[in-house]
């Protein structure tokens, strides 16, 4: 073949894209995007995939993922926001979501997208970041790491995936909850900031359970404490933050699908159905097992209420950080 | 060493199990496809094709995986060398002296050498993984930010020392790469930087429209803009493989990039186009013959290709023994495998010996595949230079366009891409090299970041670089270099560079 032909065939598949369109059929009667505003590999990438294929069987039509990535998710996010509200562009989003607005304000530039944009259709999972330092480091317990973080305001370092990004909020609404100051130390990602605390750059780490625990079995961190609700199912003895008193202390990085806002009621009920019924696929549950993420199915009014818990938490977090250069 | 050798052959009984052959050799073929298509790089593929490898084990997905990664740095090279287009980004490189030597009729030399290149240094790095994995991997997380910063800085005086003519434009063009490299999201407060209100610009400019645009689109537009279209070499069927004194000058480049690469691809964060160039410097710098870099140097395309290949393996040393991830590629491929139900980390090669050991042998499999594939492949890949201008390049634009595009699918991707070819088109005919801006681009954000992850540290103290070992031997050096280098300067108004300087224009005028 040669590279002409080449170049003549990807324009007429160009060509042919559009042609799909057409409206006034039962939902769903083309292809349902589903966007995962970070890269292949990552928690919305890896949980967007298993869902797709869980409600594609439910839905008895194609649900592709596709990632469309940049500048922390915002690029992804913006682009279902402004998409057409008729169920065919929906989002997987992280905690993030909340995040992004936030900061945005405190930067006082126009949003790239606002919460309102969206409609909240499920919650899929919600894992809740675990407190690890290293295992030769001096604190056995959290009430130990907190104590010696009251008397040293500033010196302990902790590493997180990036200003403002979920593992650094975590550390925040701890500091706060507990009135302490830690020594924040960003990283380009949750992986380089693993590769900080295991190298012994840093002092801790707020992380999800699942990265971490193959270092708490071998010997090489130590986790002292938890910010969900409930104990980490692989860490029993590990305690919660709530248990020992710093109720503010709640976080989880969760993962959810949103439309944007304006889809038709019609839609919004079917979609809701076929997440409930996705969720409930053993494939998706084992999918979700070897990932060693919880699910956590919410719906309705119920995820409303957690979600807008979460981001009450989380924009009074960003908030409290403020500027960073404004402070001292 | 006998335990070794009997997990090693443990490990090709799995690798050489026909479904596991398999699935490599598929890797192999679709990463030497994605390294051959301009703009898409290994990370492309590997990202793309990721959920491809959901349906199969473990085993299966990680060697196919790791099969795309190394065989898109052998196809890299093609393109480069052909028509001057970095196939990803390590293979900027390349272009310089790999599209040099095709100019003059030596394309089927310069591809031979490079997938020899590849595949030494892809076996011998191999064989370094095997045996050094976990201590390598321990002292590799002993660099935190200082000593990456200090890394860099060294980094970047071994390069202003060795580059080439104008020792004022090479610096002029870091500069400029350097402030390109300031675009987009500060990672320390979160500010967007001369994002413009575009969301597209928060995570800067990408190297491959860049480097796509200054090499590639900047070529065509340079020969389209000559009068009489530049006469093609066409290559003679019994000049495609290297003559026996081109084997020669490659030999010492092929085991010095390949050393080199291994080394700097195992320190976490490091990108494989670091490792190529500065094999391209050292190699400049140990020549007799430093004024045939640029003009087809064969140590100028032996040494960093084989570097850009061996990285992929050292880039594998923490992601195995450890479980970190050392760059994008490698955070990919473990989440590859948690997706099967592994959990990488230090327990890996205890818990599951025939995954890593599988996986070891399948790299050693996988590269004789990769030779015996490209070989023969070279004879088919010089036929495009037979192709008349008119036709050719309006196709590589087409497939430069694409290729950009399709990794992010952003337009403005593809409006960066064309804005740095014009800019390159302006800065070749000024005569200034374009190198260093991707390298200053590449740079930039990881020296700014390892700088304020230092100061955040130690809470504002510059103490930090010397108090810590490795940090304070690097900076030594890298002080040490400017001091010679100062010194040189002084005794001689005219070094080396600046008659190399001279003879390169006397070369060019007549």
């Amino acid at each position: 073949m040669t590279a002409h032909r080449l170049v003549a065939i990807v324009v007429a598949l160009a060509l042919a894209w559009p042609l799909a369109a057409t409206a006034q059929e039962p939902y769903p009667s083309r292809p349902i995007t589903v966007v995962a505003p970070f890269p292949p590999g990552g928690v919305a990438d890896l949980t967007a995939r298993p869902v797709a294929a869980a409600m594609e069987k439910v839905l008895k039509s194609p649900v592709a993922v596709v990632n469309k990535t940049g500048a922390a998710g915002a690029v992804g996010m913006q682009f279902v926001a402004t998409s057409k509200p008729d169920g065919y562009t929906l989002l997987l989003a992280l905690s993030s979501i909340s995040i992004i607005p936030e900061a945005d304000k405190i930067f006082d530039r126009q949003p790239a997208f606002t919460v309102d944009q969206f409609v909240p259709i499920a919650l899929i999972s919600a894992d809740p970041t675990i407190l690890v330092v290293r295992a030769e480091s001096p604190w056995k317990t959290a009430g130990e790491f907190i104590d010696d973080a009251r008397k040293r305001p500033g010196q302990i370092s902790y590493s997180s995936s990036g200003i403002y990004g979920t593992l650094h909020m975590a550390m925040e609404l701890l500091s706060h909850a507990a009135g302490i100051k830690l020594r924040h130390v960003p990283h380009a990602g949750a992986g380089p900031a693993l590769t900080a605390i295991l190298g012994g750059h840093v002092d801790a780490l707020a992380s999800g359970p699942a990265v971490v625990l193959p270092h708490i079995k071998s010997g090489k961190l130590r986790a002292l404490a938890g910010w969900g609700d409930k104990r980490v199912a692989a860490l029993p003895e590990i305690p919660t933050f709530k248990e020992l008193g710093y109720s503010d202390a709640e976080f989880y990085i969760w993962a959810g699908l949103f439309a944007p806002r304006g889809t038709p009621e019609p839609v919004l009920a079917r979609l809701r159905e076929a997440t409930r019924a996705a969720v409930a696929e053993p494939e998706f549950k084992s999918a979700m097992d070897k990932l060693q993420t919880p699910i956590a199915f919410k719906q309705g009014q119920e995820f409303q209420t957690f979600f807008d818990a979460d981001a009450r938490r989380l924009a009074e977090g960003v908030r409290k950080v403020g500027r960073v250069e404004d402070k001292k | 060493m006998l335990e070794t050798l009997g997990n090693l052959g443990l490990g090709f009984s799995v690798a050489l199990a026909p479904p596991i052959l398999f699935y490599a050799f598929v890797g192999c073929v679709v990463g030497t496809l994605v390294g051959v298509l301009p703009g898409v790089g290994p990370l492309a593929g590997i990202s793309l094709l990721l959920p491809a490898t959901f349906g199969l084990d473990a085993t299966r997905a990680i060697v196919m995986l790791a099969g795309i990664y190394y065989g898109a740095m052998y196809g890299g090279s093609t393109t480069s060398i052909l028509m001057r287009i970095p196939g990803e980004a390590a293979s900027v490189m390349t272009c310089i002296d790999g599209y040099a030597m095709a100019r003059k009729g030596r394309g089927g030399a310069a591809l031979a050498i490079a997938a020899v290149g590849s595949y030494v240094a892809g076996t011998a790095s191999v064989v370094g993984l095997m045996l050094l994995a976990p201590p390598l991997a321990a002292f590799a997380l002993r660099f935190g930010p200082p000593e990456y910063l200090a890394l860099l800085l060294l980094g970047l005086f071994v390069l202003a020392y060795m580059s080439s003519g104008s020792m004022l434009k090479s610096l002029a063009m870091a500069s400029l790469g350097l402030l390109l490299g300031m675009v987009g999201i500060d990672q320390m407060s979160g500010y967007f930087r001369f994002a413009y209100g575009l969301v597209e610009l928060g995570d800067g400019l990408g190297v491959v429209p860049v480097a796509v645009g200054l090499f590639g689109v900047a070529e065509i537009l340079t020969t389209a803009g000559q009068a009489t279209p530049p006469h093609v070499v066409r290559p003679r069927l019994r000049e495609l493989l290297p003559s026996r004194s081109e084997w020669r000058e490659s030999a010492a480049p092929i085991g010095r990039g390949t050393v080199l690469g291994f080394l700097i691809g195992i320190l976490p964060g490091s990108a494989h186009i670091i490792a190529s160039f500065v094999s391209y410097a050292v190699e400049k710098r140990l020549s007799k013959r430093p004024e045939q870099f640029g003009q087809g140097a064969v140590a100028g395309l032996a040494g960093p290709e084989s570097a850009n290949n061996s990285a992929t393996s050292g880039a594998m040393v923490p992601m195995l023994a450890l479980g970190v991830p050392s760059g994008p590629i490698p955070a990919v491929m473990l989440a590859a495998m948690m997706v099967h139900g592994v959990s990488p980390g230090p327990l890996l090669i205890q818990q599951q010996p025939e995954l890593f050991w599988g996986f070891v042998a399948s790299m050693y499999v996988g590269n004789v595949v990769l030779l015996i594939l490209n070989l023969p492949l070279v004879g088919v890949f010089v036929n495009i230079l037979r192709v008349p201008y008119p036709y050719l390049y309006p196709t590589i634009l087409v497939f430069s366009m694409l290729g950009v595009y399709g990794v992010n699918g952003s337009v403005v991707d593809v409006w960066i891409m064309l804005v740095m070819g014009m800019l390159g088109w302006v800065l070749r005919k000024l005569d200034f090299e374009t190198a260093p801006v991707v390298l200053g681009l590449v740079l930039a954000p990881m020296i700014e970041l390892s700088l304020r992850q230092s100061l955040a540290m130690s809470d504002g103290h510059y103490g930090i670089f010397v108090y810590r070992p490795i940090a304070a031997v690097l900076l030594g050096a890298g002080l040490l270099l400017v001091l010679l280098n100062l010194i040189s300067f002084a005794r001689r108004g005219l070094d080396w560079r600046a008659r190399l300087a001279l003879a390169e224009k006397g070369e060019e005028t007549s």
